[in-house]
């Protein structure tokens, strides 16, 4: 008899995951509709512009690779911009990584107003970006600048930053670094996941603050290092705001990135295809860069729950 | 049951969703009366901007019973995005405001109506009667699409008290490069000698291409062919290198103006003249009013100043119907109003109105300042986009490059620079017209 009921309970089962499987796509739709409208379907669609010539108005007029032809061979712009970009990546992402940490270290203290300092240093992340740069752009002004007037107080005649080709770009940097607040939260999370036992350990064992440093606190906070660095690469890659703010990618295209030509491509001279087939340009290189990243981590991220 | 809530509860917030993305409900007309037409106006101002449009629409409200009027207003540079992909989708306001170098591109993509028919028809408009050189950034291939909003020439603002201070004469209308020159160095003051300059000539603009337009047309020169199609012999020719170099030496040989704050046209840029560190200053008029209440100004106007030939240049922007329009005539009715004697009525408070004896009647051709952008009109020279629609994407990056090279680089040599702007310029033009 049991041999009997078994499949007629199978069956039950199987209506009943089936109802179960519907209940659970209705209740996602919401979400799955919004990326569907709002995520996928533009990108389709972006690939398929991106292969045509299209000024919103016009009807747009299939050519096929041109566009990335173009890109390749015959736009100066489009290397000036990759420069730009690939120039600013490379200083900040390691100064954001260095940085933040050395933040999240000075700021994991179980002391009295360290909570006061964490969340003044994490402000200026939650000022909108647009707010941001206008006040660095006062600060940076070369004439009556605060920078400048305070360079000039100890005798040091400042560069005229923004208005600097050689400058403008360093200035952007700087102004960035505002932002640290950001991976610091995070390396702070990360910090106060270890287990306080594991230094308990090495300090019996008679090792110095630098030795738990480098074989506790790193080896033990790597997934957070690997966290970080991929969403830096990816959003530094993005840079926009600071550049289409304070420079307009100038003087003499020195903060012209590459995402900022995008959007000149697409919303001041209607070239909608050519700005998309950079979009996935840039996806291609992000996409190659993140999965580096990912098949690297082998060597160097330490997960505790995992065996070797 | 508890399944049976959530189920109807997502359903309901899909049905929301759906709702939400559907188009805004137009206001139900009142029962028993004929329903309005209503007619929709796209903007780019915003803020205070917004002011003279509201006033006009509610007195063509008062007179018109049957029609009513939306202002649609979208600040900031998405303004001719949103446009443009609402004119893709058959979605656009009826009137459209349109700004001088984009007309070619709305006008030649069947975005807008030819007015001609209009201006002839049941309800016509008396063409004649507008200040000189205001009709025309509205026309495109020998059309008219767009009637004028708002515009302005440049002019050169001068503060009395510096002048005063150091006993140098006002710039007079007539005057010239050299006089320019003459007067900015005179003013060009290092007050308390230690080395630097703290009071500046000539406050001039930098990378900002279309006001360079003046300097090069006042040269004798021009930037483009008549036919639309060469930069090169044109952008480089001997008197846009003489208008480049003479700009150039204001800042680095003759040293008058304050070094660009910076080169971004959307950011603050210099401030000497309204700080009072500055004598003069070459602008549009759009500071005026701001300018007439700052207390570190005694403010004088005066047309540009001549080089080869006198020569001026204007900024526009105007309205114009859009092509989709299901209420074309009703759209006429206002535009008609808005950039006829009525609509001056109402700019004469903010701006030059474009009827010329609204303008005279409320004295303004005849004021010390308004009278001076009023005569300028009189020495308009075309700007370039007027003979290309490609202007913006192909010669206007490569004359800002020029502009940035010649005022960071005091070395460069100026012809060439122009004859490799020139070149850049022709060679993404070629591209264009290749296509």
């Amino acid at each position: 008899m049991a041999v009997q009921s078994y499949p007629r309970s199978q069956q039950r089962t199987g209506r009943l995951e089936r109802r179960e499987a519907l209940t659970f796509y209705l209740c996602i739709s919401p979400w799955l509709l919004g990326l569907l409208l709002f995520v996928l379907g533009p990108m389709v669609a972006s690939l398929i512009i991106s292969f045509t010539q299209w000024d919103l108005l016009s009807p747009a007029r299939f050519v096929g690779l041109q566009n990335y032809q173009k890109m390749f061979n015959g736009d100066p712009l489009i290397w000036q911009s990759l420069r730009v970009t690939v120039v600013y990546t490379s200083v900040y992402v390691p100064m954001e990584m260095v940085g933040g940490l050395i933040l999240a270290l000075l700021m994991n203290q179980r002391l009295r107003l360290f909570g006061l300092f964490r969340t003044v240093c994490y402000l200026p992340s939650v000022l909108p970006g647009v707010a941001f740069v206008i006040v660095w752009m006062w600060i940076l002004h070369p004439d009556v600048g605060l920078l400048n007037t305070l360079l000039s107080w100890v005798g040091i005649q400042g560069p005229r930053w923004l208005a600097d080709p050689r400058w403008a770009l360093p200035a952007l940097l700087m102004m960035s670094l505002w932002g640290l607040g950001r991976s610091m939260v995070i390396y702070l999370a990360g910090l106060q996941s270890i287990p306080q036992y594991l230094y308990e350990a090495a300090a019996i064992d008679g090792a110095s603050g630098w030795q738990s440093f480098w074989k506790i606190t790193l080896p033990m906070l790597s997934p957070t290092v690997f966290f970080n660095l991929v969403l830096s690469v990816i959003s530094t890659f993005q840079t926009f705001t600071s550049a289409f703010i304070a420079t307009d990618g100038g003087p003499l295209d020195a903060t012209l990135f590459y995402v900022l030509y995008l959007f000149r491509q697409a919303f001041q001279y209607f070239n909608v295809g050519y700005a998309s087939a950079m979009a996935w340009v840039l996806f291609g290189i992000i996409f190659a860069l993140t999965l580096l990243i990912v098949r690297s981590s082998d060597r160097w991220v330490y997960y505790e729950g995992e065996r070797r | 049951m508890k399944r049976l809530t959530l189920v109807i509860g997502v359903l309901i917030l899909i049905i929301a969703f759906l709702f939400g993305c559907a188009r805004p409900e137009r206001p139900a007309a009142d029962v028993g009366v004929p329903p309005k037409i209503i007619l929709r106006v796209g903007t780019g101002d915003s803020g205070e901007g917004l002011n003279p449009h509201q006033e006009i629409i509610a007195r063509f409200e008062n007179e018109n019973a049957d029609i009513l009027v939306q202002l649609e207003a979208v600040a900031g540079r998405d303004y001719y995005t949103r446009l443009l992909t609402q004119i893709a989708a058959k979605d656009a306001p009826d009137i459209m405001q349109i700004g001088d170098d984009a007309v070619p591109m709305f006008a030649s993509k069947g975005a807008l109506l030819p007015l001609e028919d209009y201006i002839k028809g049941t309800y016509p408009l008396d063409t004649q009667m507008y200040l000189p050189g205001v009709l025309d950034p509205g026309r495109w291939e020998g059309k008219l699409w767009l009637l004028p909003k708002d515009f302005t020439p440049l002019g050169v603002y001068y503060n009395k008290k510096i002048f005063d201070q150091f006993g140098v004469a006002y710039p007079q209308d007539g005057w010239t490069w050299t006089d320019l020159l003459q007067t900015a160095q005179a003013l060009t003051r290092d007050v308390d000698g230690d080395g630097k300059t703290d009071i500046w000539g000539i406050q001039l603009t930098a990378n900002w291409t279309t006001g360079f337009e003046y300097w090069v047309a006042a040269a004798g020169g021009r930037l483009i062919s008549e036919d639309g199609k060469r930069f090169v012999g044109y952008m480089d020719s001997p008197e846009t290198i003489a208008a480049v170099q003479f700009f150039a030496d204001l800042y680095n040989k003759y040293k008058v103006a304050p070094p660009p704050a910076d080169f971004n046209l959307w950011a603050g840029g210099n401030t000497e003249f309204e700080n009072g560190k500055a004598a003069m200053r070459i602008f549009g008029r759009w500071p005026q009013a701001r300018y007439r209440e700052n207390p570190n100004l005694d403010l004088g106007l005066v047309g540009v100043p001549a080089g080869k030939v006198r020569a001026n240049i204007l900024f526009w922007s105007g309205f114009g119907i859009f092509s989709g329009s299901k209420h074309p005539e009703a759209a006429w009715r206002f535009l008609r109003f808005y950039a006829g004697k009525e609509g001056s009525e109402v700019w004469k408070d903010w701006a030059i109105p474009p009827v010329a004896s609204v303008a005279e009647a409320a004295g303004l051709t005849t004021d010390s300042l308004e009278g001076v952008w009023i005569r300028e009109l009189n020495f308009l020279a075309p700007r370039a986009y007027v003979f290309t629609p490609y202007w913006n994407e192909t010669a206007d990056p490569a004359l800002r490059k020029a502009l940035e090279t010649v005022l960071t680089d005091p070395q460069a040599d100026v012809a060439a620079v122009m004859k490799r702007a020139a070149q850049e310029a022709q060679a993404a033009l070629d591209e264009k017209l290749g296509q």
